[in-house]
């Protein structure tokens, strides 16, 4: 395939599913966009099953690459796609995604609104007729991540880059380095990405349009497996980002000093192996809750248990609660943030007028005033985009509406006096 | 003497209310630029409420949501849908029997709906003569459809199945929307995972002692602040306090997601009522979403006579112990039983005693006794009334 600047590549990394990948392909054949301006390039990743074969007698009416490599995780399987594509955007493809026909269009059409672009693409876990806890949990997981990015006003993290349905320029992915061939497990590489590309000044996006379905297999085994990798992954995030130490879950702060977390993560770091039977002889609890369809006491379990196996993973990598206090130590309990870019924003002045300046100058946390008298601060936050106009409505109709409101009505005191008098009233009933 | 209903808004308060001669208190729906904010009991001296009272009492009973409306309104801020959220289309489905008199008056209503593309369905259920077929032919917009199986819940279900939207909206013959109810509805179901929306129910009138103790004990006000509940922070046994199947809307997937309304259940059956709460129910153990939201407003005229009022509280009994039934039989869920015994010496007990001491302020003994009656053979009726159908499936 020659370069061509309208080319898309879609990279897909599988291990060992092909029937799964199967689907993938065939829902890629019926794209709107133009057959002959996408390729597709599945890094199969050490696939012991029939992938290969599969590959090699499918009729793509695309260009279909097909690259081989050992087992060493989807970053790398990632990378080795993108390094061998020709495209001059790169749309990444889990194999358990099914995109609807749109798809690839839509995330072609949003990157001509904006260079430095990241489109992130919904794949929301596809109807199955179950529910059970744990697959209700998960989708709800997945539906909320999906409904905030929707909400005009979100403020993007690092932690929305979900790789399933993920497209950005060649370029951007070059420079940024792609994705972290080195991370030791196979659960948020795609984090760790997002993390670099908040730092690089990215500007994420959400496109609905842009819809696939997730064929997930959700189950209690996966889900306790999964959190015990994310606990070693965020701790590998911390080490290469220390400025994201603080917001971790890893962190202190994040925890109330009896929560049953603190406690889970004294069992994992103390008693290792009796955290692992733990686990096991709680199993049938949650077994016999579920059958009872006890929720609320089924839920505290999981979630304890999902907190024992995160701390556990984390104890695999740090080892020693001292361990993880010289990780987190040199951290203020608290972000710092006064030495970043702040921005005074007086609302007085209207609020269009506000929105423009912070679109101007894209400061990490701005200070909000009402004429002279102070409202609030919006902070910076450690992973999280800069301040956009859009981000201002939404947090002075909620976190800073009562004392907007109280600098408002005082100012106009004098006027409708016993107005802003219940007003004080209600809104100190109300916080 | 009875109470006045008002709808004020705020913004536009009159200098004086006159002409309440018959009424020595109002119930005033307060509302911010349309939008229902709080409700407010008034006094009436002598047929009329004073302009001095009136501002400063509405303030304080609205309290903390109305300066919370003004700011958003202020913002240009909505707390509901807060992308570019094309709200879908909808059908408006009125299930009715025999009561061709408060139909019109619903109808009439349903006409001042702006026009959203919305189709207006009446299902005429099981119907003794044709004057409901024939007031719904003299409005052109309207579509009717008779089912005759008997039962409230054929009747949804046969609404579902019908209807050419993807959002069916219901509300009884027995209530007259606001013109922005359907609105108020539709705005809420941008997150996918919302199955269901209900609204806020007023009473149409409170002209007799059954319609003041209807509203005092089994209101079906919801309060007045957008409220989204789940299985996280609602058990699906307590179902009850999203709202009523007078002021609801589904999702027309429901039907797969969740599965239909229970024919078992509601009127039309041994069980009497109970077919809304136990779909909400169901929603929520489902994993799906119910939003409340006050701006789908809906006025509901409540039963005249204390003999209708009486069964109405019976019916209540029944019907909830019925969908504990099911709910314990079909769904397996066991904390139906802990959910019983918390309403049984929570409420109904203490109701009980207080009455038999004559507390002020504690409910009709005669009220309490029926529901306990309905709770009592609640779970007799729902196997009764299962085996009911399956014969009747069976002969058709």
């Amino acid at each position: 395939m020659s370069e061509n600047s309208s080319t898309v590549s879609v990279i897909i990394p599988t291990h060992n599913r092909s029937k799964s990948l199967l689907r993938t392909l065939d829902s890629l054949r019926v794209q709107t966009y133009p057959l002959e301006q996408f390729e597709v390039v599945v890094v199969a990743d050490g696939c012991t099953d029939r992938t290969i074969e599969m590959l090699r007698n499918y009729d793509a009416p695309f260009a279909l690459r097909i690259l081989e490599k050992r087992n060493n995780g989807p970053s790398a399987a990632r990378n080795h796609g993108a390094a061998n594509s020709s495209g001059r955007l790169l749309l990444f493809l889990d194999d358990d995604v099914e995109p609807t026909a749109h798809l690839i269009e839509a995330h072609v059409q949003r990157h001509r609104q904006l260079i430095d672009q990241v489109v992130i693409g919904p794949y929301i876990p596809v109807f199955q007729e179950r529910d059970d806890f744990i697959y209700v949990a998960r989708r709800a997981w997945w539906e909320n991540k999906f409904y905030s990015m929707r909400q005009v006003g979100h403020r993007y993290s690092y932690q929305d880059l979900v790789g399933g349905n993920l497209s950005l320029k060649k370029d951007l992915f070059n420079r940024v380095g792609g994705f972290d061939s080195s991370f030791p497990v196979y659960v948020h590489e795609d984090y760790e990405l997002g993390m670099r590309l908040i730092n690089a000044g990215a500007r994420f996006t959400f496109c609905s349009e842009a819809l696939a379905y997730h064929h997930e297999t959700v189950d209690l085994d996966r889900s306790l497996q999964r959190a015990r990798l994310e606990g070693r992954a965020d701790v590998h995030i911390g080490r290469r980002h220390p400025e994201l130490r603080p917001v971790l879950p890893l962190a202190p702060t994040n925890m109330s000093i009896l929560s049953v977390d603190r406690l889970m993560m004294a069992l994992a770091f103390r008693r290792q192996k009796i955290g692992n039977e733990f686990i096991n002889c709680l199993r049938p609890i949650l077994y016999l809750l579920e059958r009872a369809r006890l929720r609320r006491r089924w839920s505290i379990l999981f979630k304890g248990l999902l907190s024992l196996s995160y701390w556990l993973g984390a104890a695999e990598e740090l080892g020693t609660l001292q361990e993880l206090e010289n990780f987190l130590d040199g951290e203020p309990a608290h972000f710092d943030d006064e030495g970043d870019t702040q921005l005074e924003i007086d609302v007085r002045e209207g609020i269009e007028v506000a929105e423009r300046r912070l679109d101007e100058e894209r400061p990490a946390s701005a200070r909000i005033h009402y004429g002279h008298q102070p409202v609030g601060r919006i902070p910076s936050q450690p992973g999280s985009e800069r301040l956009r106009g859009v981000h201002l409505r939404p947090i002075l109709a909620t976190e800073l509406a009562i004392p907007l409101l109280k600098e408002m009505a005082l100012e106009s005191a004098s006027t409708m006096r016993s107005d802003a008098g219940l007003l004080y009233k209600s809104s100190q009933a109300h916080s | 003497m009875a109470t006045a209903i008002l709808d004020l808004e705020f913004e536009n308060l009159p200098v004086e209310i006159t002409g309440l001669e018959r009424y020595n208190k109002a119930l005033v729906l307060i509302r911010l630029s349309g939008r229902p904010v709080g409700q407010a009991l008034l006094p009436v001296f002598g047929g009329r409420i004073g302009a001095r009272e009136m501002h400063s009492t509405l303030m304080n009973a609205a309290g903390w949501t109305m300066w919370e409306r003004w700011l958003h309104d202020f913002l240009g801020w909505d707390n509901a849908c807060t992308t570019n959220y094309v709200p879908p289309l909808a059908t408006v489905a009125v299930c009715t029997r025999d009561r061709t008199e408060d139909l019109q008056r619903c109808l009439e209503a349903l006409m001042q709906l702006p026009d959203d593309g919305q189709e207006v369905l009446i299902i005429d259920n099981c119907p003794s003569n044709d004057s409901t077929r024939r007031l719904v032919e003299s409005y052109s917009r309207v579509r009717y459809v008779r089912e005759d199986r008997p039962g409230l819940d054929v009747a949804r279900n046969r609404a579902l199945r019908e209807a050419r939207h993807e959002i069916v909206a219901f509300t009884d013959d027995d209530a007259a929307p606001d013109p922005l109810w359907l609105r108020g509805l539709l705005r809420n179901f941008d997150d996918p995972l919302v199955l269901c929306v209900t609204g806020l129910t007023m009473p149409l009138e409170l002209e007799t002692e059954a319609q003041e103790w209807f509203e005092h004990l089994s209101t079906f006000g919801r309060g007045f602040r957008r409220t989204m509940f789940e299985c996280s922070n609602l058990s699906p046994m307590a179902a009850g306090k999203v709202g009523a199947g007078v002021n609801m809307a589904l999702r027309r997937k429901v039907l797969e997601c969740v599965g239909a309304f229970d024919e078992a259940l509601d009127t039309g059956t041994p069980t009497l009522s109970g077919g809304d709460t136990e779909m909400f129910s169901r929603i929520l153990a489902s994993g799906y979403r119910i939003v409340y939201d006050p701006a789908a407003l809906c006025w509901h005229r409540h039963r005249r006579t204390w003999k209708e009022l009486y069964r109405t509280f019976y019916g209540y009994g029944v019907g909830v112990y019925a969908y504990w039934t099911r709910s314990l039989l079909v769904e397996g869920e066991l904390s139906v039983l802990q959910f019983a015994c918390q309403w049984f010496f929570r409420y109904q007990l203490l109701a009980l005693v207080r009455s038999l001491l004559r507390r002020p302020d504690s409910a009709p003994l005669d009220l309490i006794l029926a529901e306990l009656r309905g709770c009592a053979t609640g779970p007799w009726a729902y196997l009764k009334s299962r085996k009911l159908l399956r014969t009747k499936n069976r002969q058709t």
